[in-house]
């Protein structure tokens, strides 16, 4: 404090550095503004390596969307709020076995000409005949048509990969935060929601700043509580040992599900400390404490059962063991005790402007993992608004005590079973739990846009590889695989909205005036920004369900009926089931920019999943082969994206009229596959189910809107014309008509109820899913898609006819305006529609009702 | 519990030396920590995904704090 100079300038700046909320806590604390993001990202494997059959799955891939708010309710309490969902599907390792248990087995098909051709691999986890030396190893037996050496000694291991259907994870979480000058508290809980997998947590953690907030020190306590309800794989479970979780294993239909709960403790202690004025250290302690079910239900563990009486019993191999390949469903402790060490050093380095991030981290547990992390960040800033990132990161692990890429046990099969004491008492062969080391390196990049918008793109590759361990002994490199993740992000400072800035000013002004003036929540394009240069963003979600009776037009009919008539396209001209529900999400950005006072731009990406579940219909009898009946089908990703120009043609004040003329392009997939079943492939998944049109996309608007004292009220005639006559998959949906009419209240100057009228109509399906080639009874055959002869399983959803109609909706909605403060601008509305009469095309499934909630901010 | 001494043990040394370490730093010296690159996490929504990502293909547990992220057992 000796060396502070009595300089009045110095004394103002320093006054106005405390009052930036960076300068006054370290930057542990580092301030959090309020703040919306969105983020996309996507992720996918490399193809694994199966030796000596051909790879044909797609490997792994997810696609994810978050979302992130985070507002002050007042000056000291913060609230956060976050959104997650992730879609994953492709091919992963069921299990581990070793080569010559021949798990992957090529499917090979004949053709028209009859010719045998390998179209890919299938899984078999099962192999009664597989030979053994007398010293246990493996015997390798080469195809007959492959020349040379016909046997090989080897215990090479090699992944059984299966296919994963689509699958979706949801999650919301919040946070609570109530801030002291040199202290801060937070409680916090969520929800993580998958078909198979529920997820409830909760956390409470504090941050205590103290020595003139050189130091802080951070808290923290969780708790996680998960449910596992697995459906297990309908092809695989006969071949499934499950005697360990019988007293867990659920039979409900056709289906085996797999119960187990799991509870995680966990806490944390982490000291910041700053160390001069361009550097600081971070050091952390965490503990966690896990209990229950903690194994990955859908992994398999392979055990040969080489009992050493069966030496010489095969007449064609008479030196050899014959084994008994099966597959156990895994066993890990029913405990883990986890401790991680970790210390991060950040250094400013002044010649670049840059600031050097260096991690290591330590982490011990009881099953006896020990593994190190290092990393290194470079935020390198680039003139006034770029920071570019590389990142470099080494991660290397030792295996699980009782990890086994598969096991050898010398006795038989039934022997084991009557005495499971005669097999280790854990076993798995999950990869996460071998002995390897990963290499990744990325970048991000962050541009900002103003003051208050930022865009950010990041890229990660990683190698996951055996001998990438530290000090080697890593598994064999039939393990290696390799990713990459790729995402875009963007970024709203709400404060800095209206926080000075040449545009706020006037962008208040017309908020006042126009306050409200958004429309329902359900109505797109509803109103126009009214000055040049103007921006608006907004997210908005859609969610619909359709469930209860089908309907023939406005009838409910029987199953009898819709077995009779659904399905009258298909080969057998009968249904055989129909769906029980039909649930869709939407979520779409609206980015809008005002380069003139009578334009409009819009552009709007969507992001859908989908989620349904079918029955059988009555009078039929299951098929396994046949019926899809195993936990529905779900579906996600990026949907069409929409580019709109809004001209306004009319405008006095209280009456105004604008037209919107918009293309959707066609970026949502149309060739969405159903699983292979019992190794026959099964086509195209239902229509609806697709992410997208798949066509390019005409939609014009017409929009009225009007407003005095209180009210305001509007109308609208859009469309949906495809200017395509079919899509890459051979079809395009119905063209589409809708009107609508609202009138809306303003109750306060922050809240104002609408109601609406909606009626829309919209054509059936033309044309049919094209012929895709797939396998049926070891046939190449050149259509198995739901309705041909190869796949005459379907329902009603499998036909265009059964598709569009005429309906009434009926809307009712909220919205609110924040009509002050520092989130001054933002809207939010919600809107429910009720349908009053469905008249559908064929046989349909009625809806249930729609919900719109829309939130966006102008600046 | 054998470990449990341990965090304490190590956290009591590493903020010993760390402490021992550090020179005073005036508030209005801080304006280089302010900075948005020295924030302990500069790229927040990079970390979360990569983090989530990295935690779903290896055996450490990624995040100390329970933040969800579901089965991932695919």
């Amino acid at each position: 404090m000796a060396v502070i100079k009595s300089n009045p300038a110095l004394q103002a700046l320093t006054l106005a550095a405390l009052a930036l909320p960076g300068l006054i806590l370290p930057a542990a604390g580092a301030a959090e503004d309020d703040e919306v993001n969105f983020q996309y990202s996507h992720y996918e494997e490399g193809k694994r390596n199966l030796y000596n059959v051909l790879n044909n799955k797609n490997p792994i891939e997810v696609e994810s969307v978050v979302g992130k708010a985070r507002v002050s309710l007042s000056d000291r309490i913060k609230f956060a709020f976050n959104y997650i969902q992730d879609t994953w599907s492709g091919a992963t390792p069921i299990t581990t076995a070793p080569l010559a248990a021949n798990g992957n087995r090529a499917i090979k098909a004949n053709t028209a000409n009859n010719e045998t051709i390998i179209t890919g691999a299938s899984p078999y986890i099962n192999n009664a005949r597989m030979f053994l030396t007398q010293k246990f190893v493996p015997i390798l037996i080469y195809d007959k048509t492959v020349p040379g050496k016909k046997l090989f000694r080897t215990a090479q291991p090699v992944h059984v990969l299966s296919m994963a259907s689509p699958e979706t994870r949801k999650q919301g979480d919040f946070t609570l935060g109530y801030e002291w000058d040199e202290a801060a508290i937070k409680i916090g809980g969520g929800l993580s929601v998958e078909h198979d997998y529920e997820s409830r947590f909760g956390n409470l953690s504090g941050r205590l700043d103290f020595n003139q907030k050189r130091t802080t020190l951070d808290m923290g306590l969780s708790y996680t509580n998960s449910d596992n309800s697995a459906i297990l794989d309908h092809d695989a479970e006969t071949y499934i040992t499950k005697k360990a979780f019988a007293q867990q294993i659920e039979k409900s239909g056709t289906m085996q599900i797999l119960h187990g709960n799991r509870q995680d403790w966990a806490t944390s202690l982490g000291l910041t400390q700053v160390l001069n004025k361009s550097a600081l250290v971070q050091t952390s302690v965490a503990y966690t404490r896990s209990t229950g079910y903690l194994e990955n239900p859908y992994k398999v563990m392979t055990i040969v059962f080489a009992d050493p009486a069966t030496l010489g019993t095969d007449p064609d191999h008479p030196n050899s063991i014959v084994g008994d390949v099966r597959a156990f469903l895994e066993q890990r402790p029913n405990e883990r005790n986890q401790l991680t060490v970790g210390s991060r050093f950040i250094q400013h380095i002044a010649f670049a402007d840059a600031a050097l991030h260096l991690d290591y981290r330590f982490f011990h547990d009881d099953w006896g993992i020990n593994a190190h992390t290092f990393e290194a960040d470079w935020v390198q800033a680039v003139g006034p608004s770029w920071t570019i990132t590389p990142k470099i990161r080494y991660y290397s692990q030792d295996a699980a005590d009782f990890y086994h890429p598969y096991l050898i046990s010398k006795q038989t099969y039934a022997k084991a079973l009557a005495d499971p004491g005669t097999l280790p008492a854990n076993f798995s062969s999950d990869q996460r739990l071998s002995a390897f080391g990963a290499l990744s390196g990325g970048v991000t990049i962050n541009k900002k846009l103003s003051k208050a918008v930022s865009i950010e793109a990041g890229f990660e590759y990683y190698t996951h590889a055996g001998a990438l361990k530290m000090g080697g002994g890593g598994e064999g490199s039939y393990s290696d695989f390799d990713y990459y993740l790729a995402n875009a992000a963007l970024n709203v400072n709400l404060a800095a909205l209206n926080t000075g800035g040449s545009q706020s000013g006037h962008s208040h002004a017309h908020h006042g005036k126009h306050h409200g003036s958004h429309g329902p929540a359900g109505v797109m394009f509803g109103h126009m920004l009214d000055q040049a240069n103007d921006v608006m963003l907004g997210y908005r979600y859609m969610y619909s369900r359709q469930a209860g009776d089908t309907l023939h037009g406005i009838q409910a009919v029987t199953d009898q009926t819709i077995r009779n008539n659904g399905c009258l396209q298909a080969f057998t001209k009968h249904c055989r089931v129909t769906p029980t529900y039909m649930d869709m999400s939407m979520h779409m950005l609206d980015i809008m920019y005002a380069p003139t006072d009578w334009l409009n731009l819009m552009l709007m990406p969507q992001f859908m999943d989908m989620d349904m579940d079918l029955r059988l219909l009555e009078g039929v009898s299951y098929n396994a082969f046949q019926d899809h009946l195993h936990g529905g089908h779900r579906t996600g990703g990026v949907g069409d994206t929409g580019m709109y120009a809004l001209f306004k043609l009319f405008d006095t004040g209280n009456h105004h009229v604008h037209a919107t003329l918009g293309l959707s392009a066609p970026t949502g997939d149309v060739d969405i596959k159903l699983r292979a079943m019992h190794g026959d492939d099964k086509g195209l998944l239902h229509y609806g189910m697709q992410l997208g049109s798949g066509t390019w996309d005409f939609k014009p608007s017409l929009t009225y809107t009007g407003m005095l004292d209180d009210w305001s009220w509007g109308a609208q005639f859009s469309a949906t014309n495809r200017l395509e006559s079919k899509n890459d998959s051979g079809y395009a949906l119905g063209d589409m008509f809708q009107g609508t009419a609202w009138g809306n209240y303003h109750l306060t100057n922050w809240l104002s109820a609408s109601v609406r009228g909606i009626y829309t109509v919209q054509g059936k399906i033309d044309g049919r899913f094209n012929r895709v080639a797939g396998v049926v009874d070891n046939v190449l055959v050149n259509n198995v898609n739901p309705g041909s002869k190869a796949n005459f399983s379907s329902g009603p959803m499998d036909f265009g006819g059964n598709y569009g109609g005429r309906y009434w909706d009926l809307g009712l909605g909220l919205n609110f305006t924040v009509p002050s403060g520092d989130l001054k601008g933002n809207s939010l509305g919600v809107e429910w529609l009720q349908p009053i009469e469905d008249d559908v095309n064929g046989y349909q499934l009625e809806r249930e009702g729609a919900l719109s909630a829309t939130w966006s901010v102008m600046f | 519990m054998s470990t449990k001494p341990r965090p304490t043990l190590v956290a009591l040394i590493v903020s010993a030396i760390t402490l021992s370490a550090c020179v005073p730093v005036s508030p209005w010296q801080r304006g280089i920590l302010a900075k948005p690159s020295m924030a302990t996490a500069p790229t927040p929504m990079q970390d979360t995904l990569s983090e989530h990502t990295h935690s779903s293909r290896e055996a450490e547990s990624a995040s100390s704090s329970a933040s969800g992220g579901g089965c991932g057992c695919y």
